[in-house]
């Protein structure tokens, strides 16, 4: 199968699919980045045809980069990419579907709970410095501690299924979204004494 | 995660990838074990097996033993081969199919040979003919087959880890009926059944329940 040919324009990258993703088990992180950069259309059409909305579509599309890249020595060079691609981003299609049936079957959406004055133009500008301010704390985080904290507490995900799609244990997934909310609630306490 | 732009993450896995070694065919890797499965078996049954116990069970009903040994045996090494062509990306579920078919067959087969005793002894063929070391016996050997291949096939890191561990477990518990048949000398009566029955669905409800620790997901 000859796949896409990649966006490197460099004589030394390979420009199938199987011969980019052979290169980046081998370690050659350009080949590995043109890889990804030219299957994204592929992998978007795949989450599109599993997804249940057009919003979920880019979570689908990576996680499935997530777990392809978790799983990228399973892939055998010389054989076609695009089946073992595809069972890849349909069965993170699959678990997005169930995992969205179960929130939607335990949680009600409640937009005046986030309301904070009757006066929607007051609550846009509280809202704009919230998310200014959360963001800047979130960017103090380590990397690891973010991603803990968005897996954990902004997806909802049991720890399980965040210890797999980052890749960190759950011990130290605990110890992340601890010491993440610890900085965050210190860093709100200086906010609010500044 | 949409906040996290997919060309940044893209750049990110790019910048932290490091070389892999691609992991053999499943095919190749599964039939590795079961080779060394088998030297293993070879082994003990050439040490501590009784062919004369085992040919006076076989005895009068040659063909039906030998059909439901088969089939103890096909549904080992299918649920094997499955487990391992599963763990990873594209696997064909007809491997389910397969393993299913062959551990349809051979528990027909042996509730065949448990009613034909029935019809042969009466009463006496409800009664216990072995030991309830049958279940020891396939739990535990259910779990010195298992450890080593619940970790080779962890080493997939199977992306839908749940046909993958009911395959093992299947697998896992069939080759161990299969190594009992050469330590057990008794005819197997309906309640011998039901515990062979009993330990093979312990062996697969422990790999089920073990999936998420031994085959954790990518």
């Amino acid at each position: 199968m000859g796949g896409e040919p990649g966006n490197g324009g460099e004589s030394q990258i390979p420009d199938s699919w199987e011969d980019l993703l052979a290169a980046a088990q081998g370690g050659d992180q350009r080949a590995y980045r043109t890889f990804l950069m030219s299957i994204l259309p592929f992998v978007r059409a795949v989450a599109r045809r599993h997804s249940w909305s057009d919003d979920s579509v880019e979570d689908i599309v990576q996680d499935s980069l997530l777990t392809l890249h978790r799983v990228r020595h399973t892939y055998r060079p010389g054989h076609p990419v695009r089946p073992w691609l595809a069972a890849i981003t349909t069965r993170r299609a699959i678990d997005a579907g169930r995992r969205s049936g179960r929130i939607q079957a335990r949680e009600t959406s409640d937009p005046s709970a986030y309301e904070t004055f009757a006066d929607p133009a007051a609550n846009s500008v509280e809202a704009a410095q919230a998310a200014e301010s959360v963001t800047r704390m979130m960017n103090e985080l380590t990397p690891k501690q973010r991603e803990a904290l968005e897996l954990v507490k902004l997806k909802e995900y049991s720890m399980a299924e965040a210890s797999a799609a980052s890749g960190q244990s759950v011990a130290s997934l605990k110890v992340n979204v601890h010491r993440a909310m610890r900085r965050l609630r210190k860093g709100r306490e200086a906010e609010e004494e500044s | 995660m949409t906040s996290r732009p997919t060309e940044a993450l893209i750049e990110s896995l790019a910048a932290e990838a490091g070389p892999v070694r691609p992991l053999a065919a499943p095919l190749a890797r599964a039939t590795r074990l079961l080779l060394a499965l088998s030297l293993l078996f070879a082994g003990l049954i050439a040490t501590f097996g009784d062919p004369d116990a085992l040919a006076a069970r076989f005895a009068e009903r040659e063909l039906l033993m030998a059909a439901e040994t088969a089939a103890m045996l096909a549904t080992g090494v299918l649920a094997v081969l499955g487990a391992f062509a599963l763990a990873v990306p594209g696997g064909s579920r007809k491997w389910l199919a397969a393993a299913g078919a062959a551990a349809l067959t051979w528990l027909l087969l042996s509730s065949t040979g448990c009613f034909a005793l029935v019809a042969d002894r009466g009463a006496d063929g409800w009664k216990m003919d072995g030991h309830a070391d049958c279940l020891l016996f396939i739990v535990t050997a259910g779990a010195v087959i298992g450890a080593p291949l619940l970790w080779l096939l962890s080493r997939a890191r199977p992306i839908d880890p749940a046909p993958v561990a009911l395959l093992g477990g299947l697998g896992a518990a069939a080759l161990s009926a299969f190594l009992l048949i050469f330590f057990h000398p008794f005819a197997v009566t309906v309640p011998d059944l039901g515990l062979h029955l009993a330990a093979v669905l312990i062996v697969i409800t422990a790999a089920a329940l073990l999936r998420r620790r031994a085959l954790r997901p990518a």
